[in-house]
């Protein structure tokens, strides 16, 4: 270590500088006026309509669509450009006496053909084509009484893909991982044995 | 006898259809063992359909026959121990999601701990949000506890599903999953008002400690 | 917020939009980054526009503290960053200004002896300011240099030789005065 370490005037020196200085009164205010004129950061505004209340239905459009959004809006910021506000919104429409409809939103540019496979459907990938939709984005609603499902797309026929922002399934059962989707609320008992 | 076995069970009509096809896509002993393992099942109190869509989501994807009776096996145990949690009358979607748990790692008592809080209520979204944080990383005796703490809170479904939301989002944003997890109940649990120090879902179950 | 409330949590509420959380961040670390900028810099008006100039930078790219709990040592980075910006951009000498308004705003801290806070602060500003930067970190800050290092992007022998002249320079500098100044 140097000696100025232990010099006696370095250490009064820096025991000075050490004192607390004062700042204006209105510094934090300011600092904060300053932070919220700050233009906002990308989860944030793509995170805030999330975050909005809505049905027990939980719909993986939201996840989906944010996550597209922030490829979006990464691009756009890429470029130079300010972002735009994400305008999906998640839908669990419920007509009298039905399961709520979730829609599920897959983006895949490349894709020929999107599908829809899981629980609800016996994994048959011919039962749930998908819509395209806006450029590169597939579509498709579903019914679903309240429940836990797994699920997965199929792209072009041959290739299961998992929902790259909804939850993932616990271990892979056949070597390729499959995403979940809840849908809440009361349910009949199982078995049929009551 | 699947097609039978659907009828009988009340299947909804797509998978009844299914469970028809099912004897295309699978060869003989496949076929023959997972029936044999539904029927099992059945006669034990539990649901089929969650057995059969396991089935056919191995052969849609091409599994072999070994690798499809393997995991229809595993799922039976695993509805099997969710039943026993969470007892004889629990929904179909409540051991299903009962079994996500258990695989994801949590305790059984944590199953029957979180029936306790939610007397009445479907357990199925506790127990999703649960198995859904394991899956991104939250440690399952952290998320287990945090699932509990929000049930002491009386947190209901929608606020449940934005927590592992913010969870989520947090572990995007670089937080690691353990840390993003407690930092979230913490703040919820401020929000709420709910001060009763949390259990771990692995120990004996505990009687329910009221805020 | 509360006040046990470590700096990770904060963060993390920050970056969900907590807004609040963010200020609790400004109030905890407003002092320390003052009073370094003011140190570097000299002027008051200038430490505070760093100070806040960082605060905003940070709130910004808040995602990139990839270690919430090290908030502090991750803002330092980007403060000191800003106060080599502004620095940059000063004239040489222009420290030595003053004017009785630049006198009632004058953020040097009145203690016992303001005149001894001025001649350092003369003393501060004729040295190299990668030297005087360092010595900041190292004697005011006490950092160890291999935080120093991470921090600046220098290496740590020369980090050390920064802070070793800048001592010796100070010593030269004071000296007389403390000579001067002894009854």
């Amino acid at each position: 270590m140097s000696e100025s370490h232990d010099d006696p005037l370095i250490a009064r020196v820096a025991g000075e500088l050490r004192r607390p200085v004062p700042l204006s009164p209105d510094f934090d205010a300011r600092v904060m006026a300053a932070v919220r004129r700050a233009p906002p950061r990308l989860p944030v505004r793509v995170w805030a309509w999330v975050r909005e209340p809505r049905t027990v239905a939980v719909s993986p459009l939201g996840g989906l669509a944010m996550a597209a959004g922030v490829a979006a809006l990464v691009l756009v910021g890429a470029w130079g450009s300010r972002p735009s506000a994400i305008s999906h919104r998640p839908s669990a429409v419920r007509a009298a006496g039905t399961a709520p409809s979730v829609t599920f939103v897959f983006l895949a540019p490349q894709a020929s053909s999107v599908a829809l496979a899981g629980d609800f459907d016996g994994w048959d990938a011919a039962r749930l084509p998908m819509r395209r939709e806006g450029p590169g984005l597939w579509t498709v609603d579903v019914p679903l009484a309240p429940g836990r499902y797994q699920y997965a797309f199929v792209v072009d026929g041959r290739r299961f893909v998992p929902d790259p922002s909804a939850p993932r399934a616990s271990g892979e059962d056949f070597g390729t991982p499959t995403s979940v989707v809840t849908v809440g609320g009361a349910a009949r008992v199982a078995g049929g044995s009551l | 006898m699947l097609a039978a076995l659907a009828c009988a069970l009340g299947m909804p009509a797509a998978v009844r259809a299914q469970a028809e096809r099912l004897g295309g896509r699978l060869d003989e002993p496949t076929r023959a063992a997972v029936a044999a393992l539904v029927d099992s099942a059945r006669a034990a109190g539990l649901p089929a359909t969650p057995l059969v869509n396991k089935a056919l989501e191995g052969a849609s994807k091409g599994a072999d026959g070994a690798r499809i009776t393997a995991a229809v096996r595993a799922l039976a145990g695993d509805l099997t121990r969710a039943r026993a949690a969470l007892g004889p009358t629990a929904s179909e979607p409540e051991l299903v999601a009962g079994a996500a748990a258990l695989r994801a790692g949590a305790a059984p008592a944590f199953l029957a701990r979180l029936r306790s809080e939610y007397p009445g209520a479907p357990v199925v979204v506790p127990l999703a949000v649960m198995a859904d944080l394991v899956a991104r990383g939250v440690p399952a005796d952290t998320a287990g506890r945090a699932v509990l703490a929000l049930a002491r809170a009386g947190v209901r479904d929608a606020e449940l599903v934005a927590f592992r939301q913010s969870v989520e989002r947090d572990i995007a944003l670089g937080a690691p999953a353990g840390a993003a997890a407690a930092v979230r109940v913490n703040a919820a649990e401020r929000d709420l008002g709910a001060t009763t120090p949390t259990g771990s879902p692995g120990a004996a179950a505990q009687p329910p400690r009221k805020p | 917020m509360r006040q046990d409330e470590a700096d990770g949590e904060l963060v993390l509420r920050a970056l969900g939009g907590d807004e609040e959380a963010f200020a609790g961040l400004v109030a905890r670390h407003r002092g320390r980054g003052i009073r370094f900028a003011m140190a570097m810099l000299g002027d008051a008006s200038d430490a505070e526009e760093a100070l806040q100039d960082a605060f905003v930078r940070a709130y910004r790219g808040l995602k990139g503290c990839r270690e919430p709990d090290r908030f502090g040592a991750w803002f330092l980075r980007i403060l000191v960053n800003r106060c080599r910006t502004r620095g940059a951009r000063r004239r040489v000498g222009a420290m030595f200004v003053r004017d009785e308004a630049a006198m009632e705003r004058a953020a040097a801290p009145r203690g016992e002896d303001p005149e001894w806070r001025e001649e350092i602060e003369r003393a501060l500003a004729r040295l190299d300011p990668m030297q005087r930067e360092a010595f900041l970190l190292k004697h005011v800050e006490g950092m160890e240099y291999e935080e120093m290092a991470r921090l600046t992007g220098a290496r740590i022998p020369a980090l050390k030789m920064r802070v070793k002249r800048a001592c010796d320079h100070l010593k030269v500098l004071l000296r007389e005065v403390d000579d001067v100044r002894v009854p």
